[in-house]
């Protein structure tokens, strides 16, 4: 039985080790993050974004649909009406604060569904971690200049 | 075209689902916005067109259902909206270059039923599925409108009419609906501030109180009670100035109490009932009153709703109206007998009405006819200047009226000569058979109120004397005191006095420094003063202490309308970062600092307590006042029909000098009302008004810098040529910002000269 057992054991070892050789030659799975970009679905939902236009104009309108489908009331817009010399959005109105708290929310994509101009976007940023609670409040400001600009607009 | 998929599942449908215009949201959700059947392009019209400074018109929007230009012309009686152009292509606009500038305008905002006209100053703010309603009254003047106030994020937003068919049908002024930037603010105080080393600095509630304490009782038992007064206000409510004459009165121990406009004004409860009548609703030609008399009250400028109703009054009640006031009022274009008469004249004007009352009726013996046996047409036309034939025709229609109303303002009641033009109303009103129908109207949201409460140096609250048998020792048991006999001083007594025979004063919510520079001078002579206010005002920037108050769209208080109408304005909003405190917690920790323990545990407990306290309030505790507000059993007021009389001295005027009056305009451009920027373009500006015969005989221009000066005072100003201002009167409303007319006036009559400024 002994021996049997050797044979049984020396195969299996085989085997394994078999895996071991077969995958030495593929290409690994995980990433060197932070080295490594992380590669990243086109419809993942990170850290917001305000667009603009090409033209240098703000896509948001202040309309505050955002605000009603947020369901954690992470949104506030504050509107204003636009200085019809200098708009800072076409229309007649643009949002003079906007702000997303990261701390209330939880990612759904509500907001950039409910958008009808498609200025607010879910970005590919994961990495919120932060010091101060305060730091956590997405200025206006901030969310018009994302580290990271080129979002995939996610089709409908 | 297919429904976006994300409405019928976003929880941005369930908001619009609450709001008030969901239907078309949701059948454009659920249908797609459509493709039009129409092959012609869309016409195109004015998106963004202003027809005032705070009105915005979509004309794309527009339906053209007239309602605005039936609105404006059917109550405003002011055709400033019209339809232009025709068929298709018709739209509503202003006349070229005439931007509406009714009164009242704003109200076509709330009745346009597509949204085509906006609120300038309140637009984009908000939507309306995200403020918070709150129902409560306007507080900007005596009318007492039923407001709803639209608050988010602590800020108030936005001020609409709310429907109370006693008191403003659904209308408000323009004034309550656009001026209310000052609520939000920055300038508001936050914090007790305390004068340390000549600067205010601020400190902490129990630190300041202790202190007016402190200061308060060392001053009582040095100089005696009496050296402290109290100043309420009537932009207040009731609790706030029931607990500030309970303050004075019980622990203090002296009457020294009053607010602006109080025991200084000849004022008359008897006609209450009578002014309610004239808000009710008026449907038809079965008026209530056929002959409205005006006197010295401008209710376009002063109480523009009670201006709606008058009009009504006249049109659709087939009323006449009256009008004895020295400024050719908006009302007077409805062709009534108009006396416009001088600064001055006042009893002159009504007791030579009342001689051409008995001269027609021929009565020669009577009580009252003695009294003006020496009243003949010359005075009428030389004293008073006015014409004899408008004289004899007012007094035809009071003689001849079923029922008169007769409706007078503080203006004419204002100091000594007060009580002369009221004795002298209250002659003419007698014999001509209409005692029990005049009115006085006082011009705060709270005149009233203030009077009931008992803010006035001679009467207890509930009109309640000083030495009365029955609600005296009610008081004193409820109170657990004795109370002061003596009468104390009135608001202008306490000033002119202060810093003399007065050594502290309590100001809550009033500015008398703004007023008159002596009394600011005086109040800089005290050895203390303290100011309970929203704003660091000209008088706060001079107290001891400044404990930082609430507005009433922060704390819950009732106020008592011109008509003794009682009404709730709830709190709407509050500010999370200030440490400002109602009126009531102030007193009440106030009193705590006197050993007292009055237990308020919030405004409505002060409320209760008035119900007890004021036997006319009986029964009104904050759930019985409602959102309709409820009425003052009016059953013990008497009407005094006894003649007496009047007389006032002759105010004569040199070549060259002009009469001075003021007045009130409702865009005064005065502390509050200059802080909502949309509306800085219609304040009146500080100019002097005077009519262009009088500034031909001075050699003045329109837009001349003047210096408009008497033996009190000297004003820098701007000329403005006004053909409503009577010949030899020189206007300067009240309240102005930095044209202190209080000045040159004194309290009194004046006269003044206008010179060109030398440079």
């Amino acid at each position: 039985m002994a021996i049997n057992n050797f044979f049984k054991g020396a195969v299996e070892i085989g085997t394994a080790m078999g895996v071991t050789l077969k995958t030495l030659t593929l290409k690994p799975v995980t990433t060197e993050y932070p080295r490594d970009p992380v590669p990243m679905y086109p419809r993942f939902r990170g850290k917001h974004e305000l667009r603009r236009y090409e033209s240098g104009m703000e896509r948001c309108i202040g309309c505050m649909l955002c605000e009603a489908a947020c369901p954690t009331g992470a949104i506030y817009v504050e509107a204003t009406e636009n200085d019809p010399e200098h708009p800072t959005s076409p229309g007649e109105r643009y949002a003079k604060v906007y702000e997303v708290n990261l701390l209330r929310c939880v990612f759904c994509g509500d907001c950039e569904e409910a958008c009808p101009t498609e200025a607010i976007v879910l970005g590919h940023e994961f990495a919120l971690a932060n010091y101060s609670r305060r730091d956590f409040i997405l200025t206006k400001e901030i969310l018009l200049n994302p580290g990271e600009p080129n979002v995939i607009i996610r089709p409908e | 075209m297919q429904p976006r998929n994300w409405a019928s599942r976003s929880p941005s449908f369930v908001a619009i689902q609450n709001s008030s215009r969901w239907r078309a949201a949701a059948q454009t959700i659920r249908y797609g916005p459509g493709i039009s059947q129409l092959v012609e392009a869309k016409r195109h019209k004015n998106k963004h067109y202003l027809i005032s400074d705070t009105i915005v018109l979509d004309q794309e929007r527009c339906v053209v259902c007239w309602r605005c230009i039936r609105y404006l012309e059917e109550w405003e009686d002011k055709p400033q909206l019209g339809l232009f152009e025709r068929g298709g292509a018709t739209i509503i606009d202003i006349q070229p270059g005439q931007p509406v500038n009714a009164k009242t305008s704003g109200n076509i905002i709330d009745i346009c039923p597509v949204g085509a006209l906006t609120n300038r100053v309140a637009r984009f703010s908000f939507r309306p599925w995200e403020i918070e309603r709150t129902p409560s009254i306007c507080t900007q003047c005596s009318i007492g409108c039923n407001t709803r106030l639209d608050t988010r994020t602590h800020t108030l937003r936005r001020v609409v009419g709310r429907e109370n068919m006693q008191v403003n049908d659904q209308w408000i002024c323009d004034k309550g609906r656009f001026a209310n930037g000052w609520v939000n603010d920055e300038k508001r105080l936050t914090t007790p501030l305390v004068r340390k080393d000549g600067t205010l600095q601020p400190v902490s509630w129990p630190e300041a109180l202790t202190l007016v304490a402190e200061k308060l009782q060392a001053i009582k038992s040095s100089a005696g009670a009496d050296a402290i007064g109290g100043i309420g206000s009537a932009k207040l409510a009731n609790e706030s100035n029931y607990l500030l004459q309970r303050f004075m009165r019980q622990l203090i121990g002296t009457n020294n109490i009053d607010h602006r406009d109080g025991a200084d004004i000849a004022a008359l409860p008897s006609g209450l009932p009578a002014l309610a009548d004239l808000m009710k609703p008026q449907y038809g030609p079965d008026p209530k009153y056929d002959v409205i008399m005006l006197f010295g009250v401008d209710p376009s400028e002063e109480l523009p709703i009670l201006d709606l109703h008058l009009k009504r009054a006249v049109r659709r009640g087939k009323a006449q109206l009256i009008i004895a006031h020295p400024r050719r009022i908006e009302l007077t274009r409805y062709n009534g007998p108009f006396m416009q008469y001088m600064p001055g004249g006042e009893v002159a004007l009504l007791n030579g009405l009342l001689h051409l009352a008995a001269k027609a009726k021929e009565d020669k013996n009577s009580d009252a006819v003695k009294l003006v046996a020496k009243v003949t047409e010359k005075q009428l036309r030389e004293v008073a200047g006015v014409e004899v034939d408008a004289a004899k025709r007012a007094v035809e229609l009071l003689a001849n009226a079923k029922n008169a109303l007769i409706i007078y303002g503080p203006m004419p009641a204002r100091g000594a000569n007060g009580v002369q033009v009221r004795q002298a109303l209250q002659n003419l009103a007698n014999y001509t058979g209409h005692g029990e129908r005049l009115a006085y109207v006082g011009l705060d949201a709270n005149s009233q109120g203030c009077r009931d409460m008992g803010v006035l140096p001679n009467a207890l609250p509930g009109h309640v004397g000083l030495e009365d048998e029955l609600g005296r020792p009610h008081l004193e048991q409820l109170w657990g005191v004795t109370l002061p006999v003596t009468p104390g001083k009135s608001y202008s007594q306490l000033l002119d006095s202060a810093g003399d025979s007065i050594k502290a004063l309590y100001i809550m919510g009033a500015d008398p420094a703004s007023e008159r520079p002596n009394w600011a001078a005086n109040l800089d002579k005290l050895d203390f003063l303290v100011v309970q206010e929203i704003f660091l005002t000209e008088t706060a920037q001079m107290a001891d202490v400044v404990l930082p108050a609430v507005s009433w769209a922060e704390g819950n208080g009732t106020f008592t309308n011109l008509e003794r109408r009682v009404q709730r304005a709830a709190k709407a909003l509050g500010n999370p970062q200030t440490k400002a405190a109602p009126d009531w917690m102030i007193l009440d920790h106030l009193a705590g600092q006197f050993d007292a323990n009055w237990a308020h545990d919030s405004a409505q407990s002060v409320t209760a307590e008035i119900s007890h306290a004021v036997p006319l309030y009986a029964g009104m505790t904050w759930n019985a006042i409602g959102d309709q507000g409820r009425q003052w059993d009016a059953f013990g007021l008497r009407t005094s029909d006894d003649y007496a009389a009047a007389e006032q001295p002759v105010l004569t005027a040199e070549a060259g000098e002009l009469r001075l009056m003021d007045g009130t305009v409702l865009y005064d451009g005065g502390t509050l009302f200059g802080l909502t920027r949309q509306l800085s373009n219609v304040a009146f500006g500080l100019h002097v008004a005077v009519n262009p015969a009088d500034a031909a005989r001075l050699g003045l221009e329109d837009g001349t810098a003047v210096k408009v000066r008497n033996r009190y005072g000297i004003l820098t100003l701007s000329l403005k040529l006004d053909a409503t201002v009577k010949a030899g009167v020189a206007w300067i409303p009240a309240s102005l910002a930095g044209a202190p007319v209080g000045a040159l006036l004194n309290g009194g009559l004046e006269v003044v000269s206008i010179e060109k400024t030398d440079n």
